[in-house]
């Protein structure tokens, strides 16, 4: 069916309208289960990044090879990944001009068409953490970007030709596009960035044919914005109850840049039809500045899990992981549905390695809170979290709202950075656990008063950040992050191994009993999936905080990656971190990723020698 | 701060103009600071000067630090280092005089295409400390002043100005 006919029979009625939405989610779903290709940027709707190829195995692993690259000719942070649909190409995308480029794979990467967007350079000023861009999402022969400058476009894969492009926001007050969109049924799913301007959080649908908005739930405000009806929108398995809280736990008005941005990664649940995904810090990281009547208030929705109904926006249930931000703990990271049993129970889980140092364990039908147990040891902020309430126990002497404006609040564990950032991990069904590359670094906080500026920077703290504490025997001295096997069950760590950067680049596990993942070295590296025991590494030009991809052609399996060292982590760890335990003046002891790596995008597409496969 | 109403709000400026515009809004600033300011202070009234005394700063270099790090780290990287993409300060305040980074920071840059410095002409925290962000970036170049948050020399805190 052409698109056309498609677009106009699904204007003559209801029925139409959900036939074309079933063929659209078909087509993106009937793609990834094929464990040949990789379709969306996570590998399933799920989250998973797990691929079901075997022929790269643990055996084998250290025969892998590289067969091609590609250099994108940009600069600066490469995050996502590519994606292969089985048309012999690859699809990659670049951070700020965000160019697009599809890559024959039969013919080492020679380009079939590139796209270049024409865009307002001044969209760069108001990208916080560099001007990455987490990706391309394709469905039914259309590729989808955010563009950096707030325009959502629908490319014709064939041609690279621009079909549509929608506007996702305003970079005059802050708002930049840099996540990966997801399509679900006849849908492009989209969020925002900016929450360090002061923005309103926003996730919006636009149509697959069109481009034209179908709905947008602000992440504050009042509920019809939100789309909550607190009569039936539960929280920790109950309705809200309450009208308005994310207007009424606020100071006047703070709601209206209240953050709480959503620019990570979204996932979705076929069978419940629900999508998931976080909200990123309230507003100003100034607590003082978010207090209502002189006391700590929930400034919500941000870093809350919201459960939505693609079709219509609508919030099913919503769990605030931490109410009352103290420490810019950004709750976008992703989160993986995965069955899980518990106590002899079958449940529909949702697991988040997260900012906060918790890894957290929720149900999915109704958000209750099944585990939160700490996963990077050194995490101080909280003691625990209460199961009953699903809220923090927080440690005073690591409040910053508590030690107060104007001052500095060392030593908390984990930093802004959080425990984990955007770095997507990875479930592997086969052991059960969740795999991922995270951060060792504490952070001194100190609040000021800041005054709101449309367009300028609303943070009111300055951090300091510090190489974390090793607790564990045997740690590597002075290691910025690890790659960690988690257990979402037990909330346990089973295995982990250092890194001496933070571990910046998703993880992926495949069926051949291997995890992979990158560092911010350059390196590519294959671990055991059981052991965490190194089995291959190989040095790409740059940094690496892309993630890792798998697919197969023509019978080969290749694995993908981009390098291009940057995003938050070029920023905050280029020059080294501080070491506490030195005086004022005195040189650093830890090494700063300036030594190791400079910038420069390139893929980077490997597979085993012909004679082994 | 009495300045703010005179600064412009139009965007096509001239960099030359904005340069003059953020040199009197910066001495403005500074003759704000000296009538506040014991007579110790003398030596910060020059962009650029500043005093380090075990480890702890005069006023203006402190300003200079708490501007630097609300509005220039996020891309110049923690005490002024440098990034993956933008340059270490402290060399750049080494072989560039105040006017050559009074003229950067109000007009920005344009390197090339996606390598883009903002002009921060229309931000008055950032425009009347431009004096101040010179002398810190000067006393870190120097060697004598480590990095993190330094605190002030004892006797010297002037009035904070948000």
């Amino acid at each position: 069916m052409l698109p056309e006919t498609r677009f106009a029979i699904a204007t003559i009625g209801l029925l139409a309208i959900s036939m074309a939405q079933a063929q659209a989610n078909e087509n993106q779903l009937e793609l990834q289960q094929n464990p040949d290709l990789w379709a969306t940027q996570l590998g399933n709707y799920q989250g998973h990044r797990y691929s079901e190829l075997d022929q790269i195995t643990r055996e084998n692993v250290e025969q892998l090879q590289p067969e091609w690259q590609f250099s994108t000719g940009v600069l600066r942070g490469h995050e996502g990944g590519p994606l292969y649909v089985g048309d012999g190409r690859l699809y990659i995308h670049t951070p700020f001009p965000n160019k697009v480029f599809a890559l024959d794979l039969e013919d080492e990467g020679r380009i079939i068409w590139s796209y270049e967007p024409d865009q307002d350079f001044r969209v760069i000023p108001v990208m916080c953490c560099d001007t990455v861009n987490r990706g391309l999402a394709y469905a039914d022969g259309k590729l989808f970007l955010g563009q950096a400058d707030n325009t959502l476009i629908a490319l014709d894969a064939e041609s690279g030709e621009l079909l549509w492009d929608a506007n996702n926001g305003d970079h005059t007050i802050g708002e930049s596009n840099t996540m990966s969109p997801l399509v679900v049924h006849d849908k492009v799913i989209m969020g925002i960035s900016g929450g360090e301007f002061g923005i309103r959080g926003h996730m919006t649908a636009y149509n697959v044919e069109t481009g034209e908005r179908e709905w947008r739930g602000y992440s504050n405000g009042p509920d019809d914005e939100v789309l909550i009806d607190p009569e039936t929108t539960l929280m920790m398995g109950e309705p809200i109850g309450e009208s308005d809280l994310g207007v009424t736990t606020w100071p006047e008005g703070e709601w209206e840049r209240g953050g709480g941005a959503p620019w990570g990664w979204v996932t979705y649940d076929p069978e419940l039809d629900l999508i998931y995904y976080g909200t990123g810090n309230p507003g100003t990281w100034n607590p003082e500045q978010r207090t209502v009547d002189g006391e700590p208030a929930d400034n919500k929705w941000a870093i809350t899990v919201f459960a939505r109904d693609p079709n219509n926006g609508e919030v099913k249930w919503v769990y605030q992981k931490v109410p009352f931000d103290e420490w810019d703990y950004d709750g976008v990271n992703e989160n993986q549905l995965i069955d899980v049993e518990i106590d002899g129970e079958q449940r529909k889980g949702l697991a988040i390695i997260d900012r906060t140092g918790f890894g957290f364990l929720l149900d999915r039908e109704t958000g209750e809170l099944l585990v939160a147990e700490k996963y990077a040891a050194e995490t101080n902020w909280a003691s625990h979290y209460d199961m009953e309430t699903g809220r923090p126990v927080v440690n005073e002497e690591f409040s910053t709202y508590t030690q107060g404006v104007d001052v500095n609040t060392a030593d908390i564990c984990p930093t802004a950075m959080g425990a984990k950032n955007m770095q997507p991990s990875s479930y592997s069904p086969d052991t059960g656990l969740i795999y991922a590359g995270i951060n060792r670094i504490c952070m001194n906080y100190e609040p000021f008063e800041t005054n709101y500026v449309a367009g300028q920077p609303y943070v009111g703290a300055t951090l300091t950040m510090m190489p974390a504490p090793v607790e564990e025997e045997g740690g590597m001295e002075g290691r910025m992050g690890s790659f960690i096997a988690w257990d979402p069950v037990k909330g346990e760590v089973v295995w982990e191994v250092d890194e001496r950067f933070a571990v910046w680049s998703g993880a992926l596990t495949t069926a051949g009993n291997v995890a992979f993942y990158g560092t911010l070295e350059g390196h590519i590296k294959a671990v055991d999936i059981e052991t965490g025991e190194e089995l291959w590494r190989f040095k790409t030009p740059s940094g690496i905080i892309g993630n890792i991809n798998t697919f197969r052609h023509n019978g080969k399996q290749y694995i993908g990656v981009l390098s291009g060292v940057g995003g938050w982590a070029g920023i905050g760890l280029a020059a080294g971190l501080e070491n506490p335990e030195d005086g004022l003046g005195a040189v650093s002891a830890f090494s700063g990723l300036d030594e190791y790596t400079k910038l420069g995008g390139i893929l980077t597409v490997f597979a085993l020698p012909d004679s082994s496969t | 701060m009495s300045n703010k109403q005179s600064r412009s709000k139009h965007i096509g400026i001239l960099s030359i103009a904005v340069l003059a515009l953020s040199i009197t809004t910066a001495s403005a600033d500074d003759q704000n600071a000296d009538n506040q300011a014991p007579s110790e202070q003398q030596a910060s009234q020059e962009p650029g000067s500043f005093i380090v005394k075990d480890g702890k700063v005069d006023p203006n270099t402190y300003q200079g630090y708490l501007t630097y790090t609300r509005h220039c780290q996020a891309c110049h990287g923690p005490d002024a280092m440098g990034s993956s993409f933008a340059p270490n300060l402290a060399t750049a305040a080494e072989r560039r005089s105040f006017e050559e980074i009074a003229t950067t920071i109000a007009g920005g840059l344009q390197i090339q295409p996606g390598r883009v410095m903002p002009s921060f002409a229309e931000d008055p925290s950032v425009i009347s400390n431009i004096g101040n962000i010179y002398s810190y970036l000067k006393a870190r170049a120097s060697g004598e002043l480590g990095r993190g948050r330094p605190k002030v020399i004892e006797g010297m805190q002037n009035e904070e100005e948000g």
